[in-house]
């Protein structure tokens, strides 16, 4: 029941603040639970961190959970590789995390600051279903005295684009909102393409709200630019080399997931977008061309 | 008194470069060609260095920010100024790291594994005085230069490893480093070049008489036959102005077009660029057209040129998946990983100064 009560902390805490990344919340539920652990050695602090982590992904099966979880993982056996002690060890673990929580709460301000100079003033935007990093680097344009037009796709199943669109009016700022097939139809008027991930994969690739995929080949085929913007903490371990890659527990909602037999009859959640059709992806840690991704990964994991 | 001396020489030689910037835009200053540029930048940041008052590496790093500044504001489309005060505000922070005793890696770069060990939210100020720290930085300054020296002839070391007998080798318009490359590899091996003239200033020619005095077989061709060319081609050479932080370059205009007919042909594409080119900036909209020169490019008669705009761009954008190496002093290497040099080059800090 200990697990139950974390999960319900992680509920807690996205309903109460919906502008906070899941993968943050996740974080600060996996950092609660470090404070509340009984545990007597590291090896069980992990045992029982991975069972927390395997609950936490049942609640909530996003792409961004899964990587925040191993990412506290990776965070909690470097450190345990400095301090072998245990309760020193605990000390300094849940210091560095509030440290992390405290950067991370930044990352949002750090890519909209970097992103949005690419945004000329008159220019047409195309974006996908509702991201909050993307709201936040269109705030920042607009807040720069820049005039520009959004078009947003509607994002069926979940009508997510109508969200999107509602919020972006009440910046003031003109926006359409167009359906899914209407966006080669859309493509020639725009003059870049701005998006989030859920998850940024080892290849430079990203994992997005299912129709990303097709926005990037129709832009690669109009030669426009495709830019993503994603936190840092979104990078995530996977390499796919095609749509069939992607684990199904991220492609379906968790509730899905536990309740039908056959997933063959279900409509993926999200879809898989190779690195070639990416121009340039923005993160806290800098403007990454597709192929600089990889190597940040490789600093933290090997 | 020596002092206010030794201030006011400096301050006399910074107003002079910047005035020469402010001239050699129009093609007619006394600083022609980036590798003079570099060296001057280099030369004159090693004075300030030498010669204006600072205390600790902070102040330093705010007096060549300031001058940085103002150089690049003076002649905007030259950014091997900018690249130059990057580089050695890199220097000043890796001597200031190596004396304060620390190991340059972990202080440099973010990075995801810095945010997860990082022990607090470090302020690195700089303010810490070291006795040698002037010492260590005019000797950074004078390896910096003697790298800036010896880039031609490195680039151009590297050219028998590209070029092989009886091949047909294009190049557009004229680059020091590709005629230094070009020459190299035509004292042991017999190959053709084809010049794209390059109008409207013609420095094609130039360059075709400059290889033909070295005993190369070289034929000048007119911009528009650069495409019925192409098929006959085996490679492509071309220097550019800048290299983009995405793996782009900033060159000549007309290269894109080059660009274009190589991909279609499937020819390679090869781009001779020295290190101090690299740019952390990354493709904007907005290249810097020389002023002034219009009316002698295109000959538009007198009575309708006050009806007529003429717009007369001087630079290009190559986007990075059309080019197939970088040659540079440090050898050669594919555009997605310019980023990776860049890293190395600059402090992330610096890209904007």
């Amino acid at each position: 029941q200990e697990e139950k009560r974390l999960v319900e902390y992680f509920r807690t805490q996205v309903r109460q603040d919906p502008e906070v990344p899941s993968a943050v919340a996740a974080i600060r539920t996996l950092l609660e639970f470090l404070k509340r652990d009984q545990s007597e050695t590291i090896l069980g602090l992990r045992e029982n961190l991975t069972q927390t982590i395997r609950r936490l992904e049942e609640a909530d099966s996003s792409v961004a959970v899964s990587s925040g979880g191993e990412l506290f993982l990776r965070f909690i056996s470097l450190t345990s590789l400095e301090h072998p002690d245990l309760s020193q060890c605990k000390k300094v673990m849940v210091e560095r995390g509030e440290l992390f929580l405290k950067k991370i709460s930044l990352s949002r301000s750090k890519v909209a600051k970097l992103c949005h100079t690419f945004i000329k003033d008159g220019a047409k935007i195309l974006t996908h279903s509702s991201s909050r990093v993307v709201l936040k680097v269109l705030e920042s344009a607009a807040a720069d005295k820049k005039r520009f037009t959004v078009y947003v796709t509607e994002s069926q199943p979940d009508s997510a684009g109508r969200q999107m669109a509602d919020k972006l009016q009440n910046l003031n700022i003109p926006v359409t909102v167009v359906l899914d097939a209407a966006v080669g139809y859309i493509m020639e008027k725009v003059d870049l393409v701005i998006v989030g991930a859920e998850g940024v994969v080892e290849s430079g690739g990203i994992i997005n709200k299912i129709g990303t995929y097709q926005l990037a080949v129709c832009s690669k085929a109009h030669n426009k630019p495709f830019y993503v913007v994603a936190e840092s903490f979104k990078f995530v371990r996977l390499y796919p080399l095609n749509q069939q890659d992607v684990p199904e527990r991220f492609k379906y909602k968790a509730d899905t997931l536990k309740a039908v037999e056959d997933l063959a009859e279900e409509h993926p959640m999200i879809d898989y977008t190779p690195p070639s059709l990416i121009t340039l992806i923005f993160t806290d840690l800098g403007v990454l061309t597709p192929s600089a991704v990889s190597d940040e990964l490789i600093k933290l994991y090997l | 008194m020596p002092g206010a001396d030794k201030e006011t020489d400096l301050t006399e030689r910074i107003e002079a470069f910047l005035a020469d910037l402010k001239r050699g835009g129009s093609g007619t200053g006394p600083l022609r060609g980036s590798g003079e540029m570099a060296r001057e930048t280099t030369y004159l940041l090693r004075r300030i260095t030498a010669q204006a008052r600072w205390s600790s590496a902070g102040d330093l790093m705010e007096i060549i920010r300031n001058e940085g500044r103002r150089m690049t504001a003076a002649q905007p489309s030259e950014t091997t100024v900018g690249n130059m005060v990057r580089r050695v505000l890199k220097i000043i922070r890796e001597e200031y790291a190596r004396s304060r005793g620390s190991s340059e890696e972990t202080e440099q770069q973010e990075s995801l594994h810095k945010l997860l060990t990082a022990g607090e939210l470090s302020e690195e100020n700089f303010r810490q005085h070291f006795v040698h720290l002037k010492a260590n930085v005019i000797e950074a300054i004078n390896e910096l230069l003697t790298e800036l020296d010896g880039t031609t002839d490195n680039i151009a070391m590297q050219a028998l490893e590209h070029i092989h007998s009886n091949e047909v080798i294009m190049t557009v318009g004229r680059s020091r480093t590709v005629e230094a490359f070009l020459k190299d590899a035509a004292r042991k091996r017999k190959f053709h070049v084809i010049v794209a003239e390059c109008a409207p200033f013609c420095q094609g020619h130039e360059m075709a008489t400059g290889l033909s005095k070295v005993g190369i077989e070289t034929t000048v061709i007119a911009d528009a036959a650069i495409f019925a060319v192409m098929s006959r081609v085996n490679k492509v050479i071309i220097g550019t102005q800048t290299v983009l932080a995405n793996g782009g370059l900033r060159a000549v205009n007309g290269t894109h077009s080059v660009a274009l007919a190589a991909r279609h042909h499937s020819t390679p594409l090869i781009i001779c660029a020295p290190m101090f080119k690299l740019s952390p900036q990354v493709f904007t909209t907005i290249f810097y057209p020389f002023p002034g020169s219009f009316s002698y490019c295109l000959p538009v008669l007198r009575e309708i040129l006050s009806k007529v705009n003429v717009h007369c761009p001087v630079f290009d954008y190559v986007p990075p998946e059309l080019i197939t190496l970088f040659i540079s002093n440090i050898g050669g290497n594919a555009p997605s990983y310019i980023y990776r040099l860049m890293s190395e080059l600059y402090h992330p800090e610096d890209h904007k100064l």
